[in-house]
């Protein structure tokens, strides 16, 4: 209906020409608009480059300050006495094995004794228990003064002796005791009364017997009960003047930390003289290195006289491998005794020598009375092994799930499958912590007692919460990522390689394992590396669940290093971070260890974007 | 319709496609297909897009298969007396004797060689001589060793999409099947490479019996000892190619040769 009227039409040169807007803030809307778009895409950048000059500045400044805790170990002479003490370490873990392989051997002869003494203690725990409430009552009525009336006693005794008769007939008589003993204890546990301090008779006999027999025990195996207490013994005299040597390093550094805790350089004060107070210690040289060699000589002595024979296997073993670790010990004692010479309290501590006490460190020792250690070695063990065994066992899951969905699985078990999967998502991490605590933790270990798979090294395992319990959570969380990521890849293949294998006479499964996912592998690739990334980033599961034990773990366990607990670089930052004073060492180690995370979380990414960029040339 | 002139009376058709009817879900696409094909002969089966030549063919090593709602309506494809779309019809053997080439050049994104020696591979051939020999064989059939002999090791994606393309028969042949089916073979292809492959096409007729669907009038004249054209899922005509484009029986098939059928 509308009139194009010829004469209303604007001429065409005058539509040619830019209209006059109403400019927006002084700049034109177009532009504006453009401008609006482009800050919101800029403010993710811009929160990337604010956080990582933030973690930059509180983390830099770690090294100088590092550096000044690290100078003050050496010039107190700290770093003195743990030439000595770090070697001596040694020694406890070669005297456990000791202690371990003796109390084997005596088990051998006093285990049936001890048994049946326990079993019996047993029992009374268990009618002393029952009979809680009434033993109460009386023993309150006893102690009562003035003396509370004979009837009531008399009542309230017949109340305790009702109990004791019903709680011991409802015994059970262990295995380790004989029917007839069995009857006799209940028969005397009847009488168990607060007012009769002597044990019951056959309880006592028990306890008589089972001392007898443990002393037997140590007569039997007196060669190595002596071995084990000389050996223990051995670093006495060492440890006498080393205990002495390291109070004065520490009351000097607690001198140095006294004049700079006080906050502004103190003019009152002297500094402290190191020169001065050094001079106790190297003076002290000679006679530590005596000491040193006497207490080589002493543990050559003990472990040369030390019987090879003793209880069990499981004991020589023990035995054997004490005496095979003790030559290096013992080197490594007098090598360190002979480097102390050489060592120098005035020698300046190296920028480099700071990056390597930190990046090499192999121990993370905060809140100590000796000396805050920050070595991220541990940590980073800890958190790539995690995140390694997550994704050793993910890896197949997704991908075999992946493939399944893309290839084989009919259009209705893809709609199943695919949320079911994508929900596991939606579990919060703490959640899956807490299954890890409370499920998963009892469950390995409870597998790990099967007697048929004892083969696995490290079974029985003694923790709970471990690297592996950890890992299958993480596993669990990373799977979603992985097996989306793996079927996008998947489903990129094109088309048209299917064909030409179904028509060259290629089965399904050939298609699927020559084509398909050799085609799709680097997409694959990069699904496993993205997975990765979202485990090794991931805090709340490894903080409750992977032990927490802060330590390289023992790799000489071979595979079964899995089973041990570990600290992770998340973790601990979780962990420690709101505890640790604002500005300390211990604060800004944290924020270097969150650097470190964040740069193999970006390069993690960035390798699985090489990757897909590969695949994406690979597709075209 | 089947004009069966030509053919000497003592000789069995190798493949009958005897009342034919396919369909996608409801859609049917082909209706009452009855060609014969004879062994060694080059067939061209043209007609406008969307008449069911590429379903014919597909069906014929029952690639189609892998097309979840595609289904045989009524009707048989025989090769060799034998009904395709019977229950012990073992359609690996079957895609392995009756190579096929895609309209869109696609090799694997691997070597040459491998490209060349996958069917022999999923067939079970480990032999790396045998493999090999096989290879240089098929590429030497598909006038293509000389341009890769050197770079076997090479990504076949590397190569120019002529080359591509003669690598995608070059793995046909290799092995031996008894049938090419060639799904527009020149259709990505540029006139140069086109030329190329045209030739190599009658290099090896006689050796294999060929089946090209073509949208190429002037191809099917060059290539082609029969024509076939279709039209709405229809066989309209059959016959010597020569007949077809000089002296054709139907009316629908002249207005489509000479460009009048829209």
């Amino acid at each position: 209906m509308k009139a194009p009227a010829s004469t209303s039409r604007p001429s065409l040169g005058s539509l040619l020409l830019k209209k006059q807007q109403r400019p927006f803030l002084g700049i034109d809307k177009q532009r504006a608009i453009r401008l609006f778009f482009a800050s919101n895409s800029s403010v993710a950048i811009i929160v990337l480059v604010l956080i990582m000059l933030f973690l930059l500045r509180e983390g830099m400044d770690f090294l100088p300050t590092y550096r000044h805790e690290l100078e003050t170990y050496r010039r107190a002479g700290l770093e003195f006495c743990d030439i000595i003490n770090r070697p001596l370490a040694e020694h406890q873990a070669l005297c456990s094995k000791l202690r371990r392989a003796a109390s084997a051997s005596l088990n051998t002869l006093t285990h049936t004794a001890r048994t049946r003494r326990d079993a019996a203690y047993e029992l009374m725990r268990e009618v002393e228990e029952e009979t809680r409430l009434q033993r109460a009552i009386l023993s309150d009525a006893l102690a009562q003064i003035p003396a509370a009336s004979p009837e009531k006693l008399t009542r309230l005794r017949q109340e305790m002796r009702a109990a004791t008769t019903l709680a011991a007939a409802r015994l059970q008589t262990p295995a380790a005791l004989t029917p007839e003993e069995g009857r006799r204890l209940q028969r005397e546990l009847t009488l168990l009364n607060p007012e009769v301090p002597e044990l019951p008779p056959l309880l006592a006999a028990l306890s008589a017997d089972y001392i007898r027999v443990d002393r037997e025990a140590h007569a039997t195996f007196k060669p190595l009960v002596d071995a084990v207490e000389a050996f223990e013994a051995a670093p006495d005299a060492l440890h006498t003047l080393l205990d002495a040597m390291k109070k004065h390093a520490r009351e000097t550094k607690a001198h140095v930390t006294e004049l700079h805790g006080s906050g502004k350089e103190p003019s009152h004060s002297k500094p402290v003289d190191f020169d001065l107070s050094i001079v106790p210690l190297t003076s002290g040289i000679t006679e530590l290195t005596a000491k040193v060699e006497e207490y080589t000589l002493l543990a050559q002595k003990t472990a040369d006289t030390m019987p090879a024979a003793a209880g069990t296997p499981q004991a020589v073993a023990l035995l054997a491998e004490m005496r095979a670790r003790l030559p290096d010990h013992l080197a490594a004692m007098r090598q360190a005794a002979a480097s102390l010479p050489a060592w120098s309290h005035s020698k300046p501590v190296s920028y480099l020598e700071v990056a390597i006490a930190f990046f090499l460190g192999d121990a993370w020792i905060t809140n100590s009375s000796w000396q805050d250690f920050f070595g991220f070695v541990p940590l980073l063990t800890g958190s790539v092994l995690i995140a390694l065994i997550a994704v050793l066992i993910a890896t197949p899951f997704s991908v075999i799930a992946a493939i399944y969905t893309n290839q084989f699985a009919s259009e209705r078990e893809q709609e199943f499958i695919k949320p079911v999967i994508e929900f596991i998502q939606a579990i919060p991490s703490v959640v899956l912590g807490f299954i890890g605590i409370s499920l998963l933790g009892d469950a390995i270990k409870g597998v790990s007692e099967w007697g048929w798979l004892q083969w696995i090294p490290s079974f029985p395992i003694q923790e709970r919460l471990n690297m592996f319990n950890a890992a299958c959570l993480l596993a669990l969380m990373a799977v979603p990522t992985m097996y989306s990521l793996a079927e996008d890849a998947l489903n990129n293949v094109p088309r048209s390689y299917l064909d030409a294998s179904d028509a060259l006479g290629a089965t399904k499964l050939q298609t699927v394992f020559r084509v398909i996912v050799p085609a799709a592998k680097s997409g694959i690739a990069a699904a496993v590396l993205l997975g990765m990334g979202r485990v090794i980033g991931e805090t709340m599961v490894v903080l409750l669940v992977a032990g927490n034990r802060i330590a390289i773990p023992d790799f000489s366990a071979g595979p079964g290093v899995v089973f041990q607990p570990a600290h992770t670089l998340t973790g601990i930052i979780a962990q420690e971070l709101g505890e640790v004073s604002r500005g300390s060492a211990h604060w800004q180690a944290l924020f270097m260890v969150g650097i470190v995370l964040f740069l193999i979380s970006l390069l993690v990414n960035w390798c699985a974007r090489a990757f897909v960029r590969r695949f994406e040339l690979a597709k075209s | 319709m089947a004009a069966e002139t030509s053919v000497p009376a003592s000789e069995e058709p190798l493949i009958q496609v005897e009342k034919f009817n396919y369909a996608y879900g409801d859609h049917q696409v082909l209706f009452d297909v009855d060609l014969n094909m004879h062994s060694k002969d080059v067939l061209a089966l043209i007609g406008p897009s969307g008449c069911g030549k590429s379903t014919l063919i597909r069906s014929i090593n029952r690639i189609n298969d892998l097309v979840e709602s595609a289904r045989v309506v009524s009707g048989s494809i025989k090769i060799d007396g034998v009904d395709l779309y019977a229950s012990n019809v073992d359609v690996i053997n079957l895609r392995r004797n009756v190579g096929m080439v895609f309209q869109k050049y696609n090799p694997f994104p691997r070597s040459i060689f491998e490209n060349a020696v996958y069917g022999l591979r999923v067939a079970g051939i480990k032999d790396r001589h045998d493999l090999e020999e096989a290879a240089e064989r098929s590429l030497k059939s598909a006038a293509l060793w000389d341009e890769v002999k050197d770079r076997l090791h090479e990504m076949a994606t590397g190569l120019s999409g002529g080359q591509q393309q003669r690598l995608c028969i070059a793995r046909a042949i290799a092995l031996q099947p008894r049938i090419l089916l060639m799904d527009e073979p020149c259709a990505a292809l540029d006139p140069i490479a086109t030329a190329r492959i045209e030739e190599l096409i009658l290099q090896l007729r006689g050796q294999y019996t060929f089946v090209i669907v073509t949208h190429n009038m002037e191809q099917a004249k060059r290539i082609a000892d029969r024509t076939a054209f279709f039209y709405k899922g229809k066989l309209i005509e059959e016959d010597d190619t020569m007949t077809i484009f000089n002296h054709p029986n139907d009316p629908l098939t002249e207005s489509y040769i000479t460009g009048r059928l829209a």
